[in-house]
């Protein structure tokens, strides 16, 4: 009996040994296409977020046969999902996360701070760009790989531009530069071609609307967060910002009632001339303009949000990374794993930016593959103009539920402006009061 | 010389023991924590530091709270009826020992076992503006399509009509079991006597099934206030608050903005709110002759 137990222990430490296999657990939003791209590994073969993120995976695997990476997709953006996770201790290993949550997370001592990780692997942080690294960096640690860094932009259907009569000489959409040429070109657009100017995502949706709201404010010069554990929404700017939103609707210049499926589906079927969606679409919509006989075939292009206010030319943005959520169980060989995903994927941050994300990596704006992506140099201002919120704001991703309810409010008339303000500022500031 | 059989005995625990336990650790205990926790300034992380009744008096003078008690209550004072009556029109029409009634109670019953997802999907398909079946239909008709999901009112409405689709199942099979629970003879007594269909349904058909019809309400009730997963991935509580439910409410305190506290205290709150309206509704429902 003695010596079976011995020869059953034996076997198992061989079979422990023999398979010397490290699984990493990634938890990520981008959507599921498996059955697409499920086994591709040719990452230049992929299109759009969830084609490249997954190839890059697969192919990271290939590379690495010795890694399993266990990937776990989770709606968009997953954070209620995390933290229950976290709250269990039972968090993936690698999570994707915008830079805008990261103070909430790192307040509570929850990520793993990368700087050991990252220079283990050689990568030096110096290589990322500024709005990326300041994205990611909280109290001087850096607490996320920079993927990215993101805006919401001006995608254009050119073929309906130009039956609006809206493009300039050499082929290029006339953009407005103020409220007003706004509205001029928008009844323009609506006279020639029937149909809305912009495809909005206007239901089921707070992000977008918040977004826009303060990308308007920013171009006023506004910052509605100097101080982080308040906001001030009751003034002049707020009101115009939000006055502009609705009657936007009240015009008739947007479509109506789509939620964010819809709403790419609109501008990819010709539902109007203007698509307000963000970066990640690009690279599917200039490979749909590639094609023949659709709303957008030979006639995609794409801008940063026009300037429509008078201060300062800005937008909103934002970026994802990669987070390691603190697990004091974590082997060794699975820290070293994480820190080579971590190096593959700062490696292949080119490929990523071909989805239409800016790069968070300063080196890939110069390779000739970044250059030669359809549509870049239009956005390329958006490295400068992007900004941010106020980092040391918490729980950004509920202020932006908050203020595109109440702008969800105000824009379908159910909530005069001003009140619709003030019941976000009032909502905000209790939920800032009780941190 | 034996003990008389009502007299108590430590080891008759015994008995109601493995049900007890199972009951102390999944309702008891996560009641008096959620008490504790709704006392407590907390997120999912940590407790920091009592709080007294301040989350309740943050809760009680939130609008959207009062809203959402309100959404709710609406909800369930319209589906509750809804679900009871239809399932008693489908328990009646397929009470019949045919091969056809057998298969159309499997494609009635056959909504309850999908998931939540799957059926506002499902909806999603009916609903949404554009390619959605009801928008075809009214292009096709000529209307001005409606944004079900983003229309205040509609909202609402529309995730009644999914809520009762997916629902309706268990009140028709409740409802159908306790028909053919019914004596025959009592039909026939009834028959003898010359009694009209209406006068049977009536008289004999509703007296019997009462203490279920009573039971599918109950039962409805308290399911219908925890109305969450329709609504969360139909409207997300759009437009204006109009669709969120007192769930959604909850969830939205403690796990996105990370209120546990808030969350815990508002959960207490519709405990207490549907302990009354299932109680009242029994003892309103109850206080009736016995058969």
């Amino acid at each position: 009996m003695k010596k079976l137990l011995l020869t059953s222990a034996a076997v198992a430490c061989l079979a422990t040994g023999a398979s010397a296999q490290t699984t990493i657990e990634l938890q990520r939003f981008f959507g599921a296409c498996d059955s697409d791209y499920g086994d591709n590994t040719d990452v230049s073969a992929a299109v759009g977020e969830c084609g490249i993120i997954t190839s890059l995976i697969n192919d990271f695997q290939a590379q690495n046969p010795d890694i399993t990476v266990d990937v776990t997709t989770v709606e968009w953006p997953g954070y209620d999902q995390l933290n229950a996770q976290l709250a269990s201790r039972n968090a993936p290993d690698v999570v994707s996360m915008h830079y805008s949550v990261i103070s909430d997370y790192t307040s509570r001592n929850l990520l793993e701070p990368l700087g050991d990780i990252l220079s283990e692997q050689g990568i030096d942080t110096s290589t990322f760009t500024d709005a990326a690294l300041a994205g990611v960096t909280k109290d001087g640690q850096i607490y996320a790989l920079p993927f990215d860094n993101w805006t919401m932009l001006w995608h254009v259907n050119l073929n309906l531009m130009e039956e609006a009569g809206l493009l300039n000489d050499d082929g290029t959409p006339i953009v407005p530069g103020s409220t007003d040429e706004f509205f001029e070109q928008a009844a323009q657009f609506k006279e020639a071609t029937g149909k809305p100017y912009l495809v909005q995502i206007l239901a089921n949706e707070t992000a977008a609307y918040t977004r826009l709201f303060y990308t308007f404010l920013m171009q006023q010069g506004v910052d509605p967060f100097t101080d982080p554990n308040a906001v001030d929404l009751t003034t002049p700017e707020a009101t115009a910002a939000a006055e502009f939103l609705k009657r936007i609707y009240d015009e008739g210049a947007t479509t109506t009632d789509m939620d964010y499926p819809a709403a790419v589906a609109g501008f990819s079927g010709g539902d109007g001339g203007i698509g307000i969606n963000g970066t990640w679409l690009i690279g599917d919509y200039a490979a749909q303009s590639q094609e023949e006989g659709n709303a957008l075939s030979d006639g995609y292009t794409v801008y940063p949000l026009p300037q429509l206010f008078g201060a300062q030319d800005a937008t909103y943005a934002d970026g994802h990374g990669w987070a390691v959520p603190r697990d004091p169980r974590r082997s060794d060989e699975e820290v070293a794993a994480i820190g080579q995903l971590m190096a593959y994927l700062a490696e292949n941050d080119g490929e990523w930016a071909r989805t239409g994300h800016l790069p968070a990596v300063a080196s890939v704006f110069e390779t000739e593959e970044f250059q030669s992506l359809p549509h870049r140099d239009n956005i390329a201002e958006v490295a400068e103009t992007g900004q941010s919120l106020n980092p040391e704001v918490r729980r950004q991703f509920a202020i932006q539920d908050i203020i595109g309810e109440e702008l969800n409010s105000a824009v379908h008339g159910n909530k005069p402006v001003d009140e619709a303000l003030s019941t976000a500022q009032q909502r905000i500031n209790d939920l800032l009061a009780s941190l | 010389m034996a003990a008389p059989h009502r007299q108590s005995r430590l080891s008759n625990a015994l008995f109601a023991a493995p049900y007890l336990v199972v009951f102390i650790a999944l309702l008891v205990v996560p009641l008096i924590w959620g008490i504790y926790l709704s006392l407590q300034k907390a997120d999912l992380f940590g407790l920091y530091g009592f709080t007294g009744w301040t989350n309740y008096a943050r809760v009680l003078n939130d609008a959207l709270f009062w809203q959402s008690v309100r959404n709710t209550l609406l909800f369930v004072v319209v589906t509750v009826p809804i679900l009871v009556g239809i399932g008693l029109f489908l328990g009646l029409a397929l009470n019949a020992r045919t091969g056809g009634a057998a298969f159309m109670r499997g494609v009635y019953f056959s909504s309850t076992v999908l998931s939540v997802t799957i059926v506002t999907l499902i909806w999603r398909f009916v609903f949404i503006p554009g390619d959605g079946l009801l928008s075809l239909a009214f292009q096709a008709m000529g209307w001005q399509p409606i944004g079900f999901l983003s229309t205040e009112g509609w909202s609402l409405f529309s995730v009644g009509v999914a809520t009762v689709w997916w629902c309706i199942g268990l009140p028709m099979i409740l409802i159908l079991a306790a028909l053919q629970q019914i004596p025959g003879d009592l039909y026939e007594a009834a028959a003898l006597d010359n009694a009209s269909r209406w006068r049977t349904f009536t008289r004999v058909t509703l007296p019997q099934i009462r203490g279920t019809l009573i039971l599918v309400a109950t039962i409805q009730i308290v399911m219908q206030f925890q109305l969450f997963g329709q609504a969360q991935l139909m409207t997300n509580g759009g437009p204006n608050g109009t669709s969120r439910p007192m769930v959604l409410y909850i969830y939205r305190a403690a796990f996105e903005n990370w209120d546990v506290g808030q969350g815990a205290a508002a959960s207490e709150l519709l405990f207490l709110i549907i302990l009354v309206a299932a109680m009242g509704q029994y003892w309103v429902t109850s206080r009736g002759p016995r058969t």
